[in-house]
């Protein structure tokens, strides 16, 4: 191996996905892009194997390859041309949930393709039955958005007008969708004329031979981390509290990890049949989170490709929950269940690498999503707001409070900029006291957000979790606080749920509330479990999380031993 | 004119550049620096100079700022915000600094939460006052702060402040009334743009600062009062600009970056004398590398400043991007079997193999001196001589485990500790839309003209300028800079609307607050300004620049805006969407008092046949080479020298590659060309 031109190689192409990604959130237009950041831009090879990946957002990360190599059973190389962009978003079709858009573009070097630039973001309104895509009572995938099967957005460097046409039909904020759908164009055509650069310079021969040195040099380092972790069998369950039409309906999440030498298989064998509504993972989802997992357990360097991923096996029953069957709804999979298969595999491998695991995350987003019509400009208006949680504490420290769920590296959205766009008035975001689990490292904080409605109606709808199983604490932690949807509506003076104000099956998920002006909105994050005997917590760090209102008296008094002076 | 002397106090070395316009002479030089004492190596360095009589003009670039927020000393500082919001500082922007990384711990701010306060008072994102100011609890406040006895500064920042900030100004007015003397820091003063977060995070690092900082240049203008030139003293922001010690510690937050904005302020200069318009700068020391650009003659100044990851400090700054790659950087062999360098540094001390100060690792300056590039006896001008052979033995370790003869792993350290450096060339390049093929690389800091060749063939710049003195290029900067004041407001209005006299009225405030800024520091004369406006398509988050010329938003101009939006639009991401709105965000002024500068002396010209002081063998690419090597002193102007060759001086050394080739200009700068 040439391991001096690999060097090089790889870092100039992680540069130029990160380029694509500023290009990406320069140009867009939804909050979920430019202040989120909830995109992932990266470069495939002729096989759909990806290449090279910025960091941006990790769920998607561990999709590519799938997603490209679907899209290229259904569009043979001989029908891409020079200048084509291929769209898609369907999650039976290697996809993830509708929201995500993938863009590829071919790489064209003297007339012959070369690889792929891919840009995949997530697109705030999609059609379908809510504003905001997430529909937390929807039974089918039509009722998640317009489905989009591998088509050409552009043709030879052309608009294709009738796809645009199709599409901006479609939905409910086609300025905006516009825009975003423009700048993830704009993003694959800069991948795409970046990769051209390297190759003139390099030859088509030398990066070839190197990207395929490169994928083997990750694999081989994926092994050797392997080999340090204990073999044997790692079991560990969680659950789903609920898939938003069968109320009180808790789903299992179960894995066996199989630890043998330089390989590991995640079998998800035992986990509960399909869920009716959709908090359902596709296969894309459910291996995307075992790479999640895996990337967490071992060394950050290893520079991330397909190659890190060969060591890594994934078993789930087709009709499961962690390998959804057509048409059943699945947009919940990639933001809620993600997020609970990476913390069960972790949870499975507390005990082989103490050091390499948290306990229990809030593990949501949040997925608070709303649309109407500003009573001022008379624009539609659309927005996916998601918000973090606590993070579990771990072996050597506290969990961090208020962080995006693992499967994410997203932003908050200012209440400044949130105000500008949308007619709510925030009156708090707030740090919630007691939320993260006691431990002897304690988790991080959940917040709370509380808003007022300012605008005649807005149509609510959402797809969170853990309002009523709590994260749980590792090796004696206690759980940390669960999340709430509050409402209280105008003139009334006490905070209701979902399920009493508007008699919905479930409280953290559900569609198409009308929250009227006057209506207050309360949505509140988990915290993280502890981790660790309370008892053994440095008393003066409890002392500090007194002084600084992180944990209660009371709290202070039940879980450390705390004695008033 | 009479005298002007540049001071860059670096960490290790204070650097003194001094001009004297009666002799056209330029002279430089270098003292200890005592960390725990800034202004002592200062003052050590000014007695070197007979006389400080004839002086007129003294500028400073301090790491005061920088260093007390790295190292966490400032104030403890209160923080007081909208009733709800006290936790932004805490809750922060929800991201992580790396995926995949469960060791992280989240970024701690600069204030303590017990220490943070919550006042009754709401202004909406249109200018309404939703619910009015509780100066009670403002009172109540003061007294709490006044009991409790140990906050030492106090930053205040009210949600859609910059909107209207009659809040915060009715809170620093109660607070000053009741806490006399009592440091104050409001938002609208510091960074008067969206975004609460970014703007609670600048203010808190403007409060603790306050005291750490005037107690500072207290003490440095008694002893320049002292010697004298307490009149005559400016210290360097964060904009490159200079400004009056009682005014920097009035606003310490813009000090948070003053040393190195001289290299950038310098190849502004070097542009003009040039003529050439475009110049990346390359400012390569021992742990660290700054990049920098200069576009049409212009340094690029940006907000988008984190001093640690995830605290934000946006103040108007020159956009430098720094990497931790230096000559100090360290070779290891990762689990793959993988070649790399750094981050870590051997930094000063223990310093490289080579130092013979007991470092074992190899690094890059290590490589260099196996190659050849680098001379043991002309280290810092003869002042410290390396050890070759400790070279020799650590790149020998690293290259017998890769299984490489040792100048092979030699070479192939440089390649990637090259590369490494790409990484910053092109975030200040191609990451903001700017073509390589248009610029002229500079090379500064004592490695910068070492590597400037490599850099130059991996990145694909054409050309090279190494400027006299490059290891003092920054105190260099310092005798040509200028006073200057940004300021910045967000001025949020659309195409569809827009409503041009609120907008002329908004540009004329921040352009009479700015020329005010310059007058109270006593700049008066040759007073430029400059106006922008940033600018996106309704929904974006992001901005672009446009230079505003003209004072007045009529007809005619406002369409020239909307107009050069589209065509920008069009150069910086590729695509424009024609008929779409457009907004406003922020309206941006910068007021100059442009200094006298000296007329820098032509260098004689050439005559007769230049010769080598000796020759050495040199590893390139494609082997050993016996190269000749020159004395920079002995270059006369149009002198020219091809390539391979190695041409030295006191603090650096100019490599040649094969293939490349040197003019010396009128002034004396190394033009390279491949």
């Amino acid at each position: 191996m040439d391991f001096v031109t690999m060097n090089i190689l790889d870092s100039a192409m992680v540069s130029i996905c990160r380029e694509m990604g500023i290009t990406l959130m320069k140009t867009s237009y939804s909050t979920i892009f430019n202040e989120a950041l909830d995109f992932t831009c990266g470069l495939a090879d002729m096989n759909g194997d990806m290449i090279a990946v910025a960091d941006f957002c990790p769920a998607q990360i561990g999709g590519m390859p799938l997603l490209v190599q679907s899209c290229l059973k259904e569009i043979p190389i001989s029908d891409i041309h020079e200048g084509d962009i291929i769209l898609h978003n369907d999650p039976y079709r290697g996809g993830l949930h509708t929201p995500e858009h993938t863009f590829f573009k071919p790489i064209f070097v003297e007339g012959e393709i070369m690889g792929f630039a891919v840009a995949i973001g997530h697109i705030a309104e999609v059609g379908g039955m809510a504003p905001g895509g997430f529909c937390g009572e929807a039974t089918e995938i039509f009722q998640e958005g317009v489905r989009i099967p591998p088509v050409k957005i552009v043709k030879r460097g052309e608009d294709n007008v009738e796809v645009w046409k199709l599409l901006l039909a479609n939905v409910r904020t086609p300025r905006v969708n516009y825009g975003d759908l423009k700048a993830l164009i704009a993003a694959v055509d800069l991948g795409e004329k970046q990769m051209q650069g390297i190759f003139a310079k390099y030859g088509k021969a030398k990066v070839k031979e190197t990207v395929a040195d490169l994928l083997l040099y990750s694999e081989k380092r994926m092994r050797a981390e392997l080999e340090m972790i204990p073999d044997g069998i790692y079991s560990f369950d969680d659950y789903v509290e609920s898939d938003g039409v069968e109320s009180d309906k808790n789903h299992l999440i179960h894995v066996d990890v199989h630890k043998n030498g330089g390989s590991i298989v995640m079998d998800y064998h035992g986990t509960s049949p399909q869920a009716i509504g959709p908090i359902n993972a596709t296969l894309g989802v459910a291996t995307s989170a075992a790479y999640n997992a895996v990337l967490h357990m071992t060394d950050p360097t290893i520079p991330r490709n397909s190659g890190c991923f060969r060591p890594i096996e994934v078993m789930a029953e087709p009709g499961s929950l962690l390998n959804v069957d057509f048409p059943a709804p699945s947009v919940g999979g990639n933001t809620e269940t993600h997020p609970r298969i990476v913390g069960t595999i972790l949870g499975a491998m507390s005990k082989a690498l103490p050091d390499r695991v948290m306990a229990a995350e809030g593990g949501t987003h949040c997925n608070f999503v709303f649309g109407g019509v500003d009573a001022d400009t008379k624009e539609y208006f659309a927005c996916y707001d998601l918000e973090a949680v606590g993070w579990g504490g771990r072996s050597f420290a506290d969990g961090n409070s208020a962080v995006d769920s693992i499967n994410g590296n997203c932003r908050i959205t200012p209440v400044e900029v949130y105000e500008t766009r949308f007619p709510w008035l925030i009156e708090s975001l707030a740090l919630d006291t007691d939320s993260g689990g006691a431990g002897k490292h304690r988790g991080g904080l959940g917040y709370s957000k509380q808003m007022l409605c300012v605008n005649d109606v807005i149509t609510c709808s959402q797809m969170t979790d853990r309002h009523l199983l709590a994260p749980w604490g590792l090796e004696g932690g206690k759980e940390g606080g669960c999340g709430a949807t509050l409402v209280m509506k105008d003139g009334e003076d006490t905070w209701k749920t979902m399920r009493e104000a508007y008699g919905k099956a479930s409280t953290s998920r559900f569609n198409n509330v009308a929250i009227r002006r006057g209506d207050r909105v309360l949505l509140r994050m988990p915290g993280g479990g502890g981790y660790g005997d309370p008892a053994e917590r440095d008393p003066d760090a409890v002392l500090s999380d007194l002084k600084d209102g992180y944990i209660s008296k009371e709290a202070a008094k039940k879980y450390y031993g705390y004695k008033e002076a | 004119m009479r005298k002007i002397i540049g001071i860059d106090i670096g960490g290790t070395f204070t650097d003194f550049v001094t001009y004297d316009p009666a002799t056209n002479q330029i002279e430089n030089w270098k003292n200890l620096t005592t960390p725990a004492e800034p202004i002592k190596g200062v003052m050590q360095g000014l007695e070197k100079m007979e006389t400080l009589a004839d002086v007129d003009k003294a500028r400073l670039g301090t790491t005061i700022a920088t260093n007390a927020l790295l190292t966490r000393r400032g104030a403890n500082v209160a923080y007081v915000t909208t009733t709800g919001f006290r936790d932004i500082p805490f809750i922060q922007r929800g991201n992580r600094k790396a995926h995949y990384d469960i060791t992280w711990i989240k970024t701690r701010p600069f204030v303590e939460r017990a220490n943070c306060f919550e006042i009754d008072g709401r202004i909406t994102a249109k200018g309404d006052e939703w619910a009015p100011l509780d100066e009670n609890a403002v009172r109540e406040l003061a007294a709490k702060i006044k009991q409790d006895g140990t906050i030492e500064a106090v930053a205040i920042c009210t949600l859609f402040s910059y909107v209207d900030p009659k809040h915060e100004f009715r809170i620093r007015e109660i607070l000053a009334e009741e806490l006399p003397g009592m440091p104050l820091s409001i938002s609208y003063d510091v960074l008067p743009k969206w975004k609460e977060y970014d703007r609670a995070s600048t203010t808190i690092a403007d409060a603790y600062l306050k005291p750490v900082v005037a107690e500072n240049f207290r003490k440095m203008q008694a002893q320049f009062d002292e010697l004298g030139l307490g009149k005559k003293v400016g210290v360097i922001k964060s904009n490159g600009g200079e400004a009056t010690l009682a005014s920097a510690a009035d606003a310490p937050v813009q000090m948070a970056l003053s040393g190195p904005t001289g290299a950038v302020v310098a190849t502004r200069i070097m542009s003009e004398l040039t003529g050439i318009k475009n110049l990346v700068v390359f400012d390569m020391g021992g742990t660290s590398t700054d990049c920098s650009t200069v576009v049409d003659g212009a340094e690029h100044v940006t907000t988008n400043f984190e001093i640690e990851w995830g605290i934000p400090i946006q103040i108007p700054m020159i956009d430098i991007n720094t990497i931790g790659a230096g000559g100090g950087s360290i070779a290891w062999i990762d689990k793959g079997g993988m070649l790399r360098m750094g981050p870590q540094s051997a930094s000063a001390d223990p310093g490289p193999a080579c130092y013979g100060r007991g470092g074992q690792d190899a690094t890059v300056t290590d490589a260099n001196v196996v190659l050849g590039r680098i001379s043991p006896d002309n280290f810092l001008g003869g002042e410290m001589t390396l050890d070759s052979e400790a070279s020799h033995a650590a790149v020998g370790r690293i290259a017998k485990d890769l299984g490489m003869e040792v100048d092979e792993c030699a070479f192939a350290m440089v390649q990637i500790a090259n590369n490494n450096m790409l990484g910053a060339l092109r975030a200040v390049l191609l990451q903001r839309g700017l073509d390589p093929r248009d610029f002229t690389l500079v090379a500064s800091g004592g490695a910068g003209p070492v590597h400037v060749c490599d850099l130059m063939d991996i990145s694909g710049i054409p050309k090279g300028l190494v400027p006299n003195f490059p290891g003092q290029f920054s105190a260099f900067g310092f005798i040509m800079t200028d006073a200057r004041v940004d300021r910045h407001r967000t001025v949020q209005q659309s195409s569809k609307f827009f409503d041009g006299e609120r907008a002329t009225q908004a540009m004329a405030s921040l352009v009479t607050d700015a020329i005010k800024e310059l007058h109270d520091q006593g700049y008066t004369d040759r007073i430029e300004i400059k106006r922008s406006i940033e600018a996106r398509y309704l929904g974006q988050n992001h901005e672009l620049e446009l230079h505003f010329n003209g004072e007045e938003f009529n007809e005619a101009t406002i369409a020239t805006m909307w107009e050069d939006f589209h065509k920008e639009h069009k150069i910086r991401h590729g695509f424009a969407i024609p008929g779409e709105t457009i907004e406003t965000v922020n309206f941006k002024v910068v007021a100059v008092a442009v200094s006298e500068k000296p007329v820098m002396p032509d260098l004689e010209k050439t005559e007769g046949k230049l010769t080598a002081k000796s020759t050495r063998k040199v590893r390139f690419k494609d082997g050993w080479h016996e190269v000749s090597v020159f004395d920079r002193a002995d270059l006369r102007q149009d002198d020219e020298i091809a390539g391979p060759a190695l041409i030295e001086e006191s603090a650096s050394v100019t490599i040649v590659q094969p293939d490349h080739r040197i003019v010396v200009d009128r002034i004396g700068n190394l033009i390279i060309s491949a």
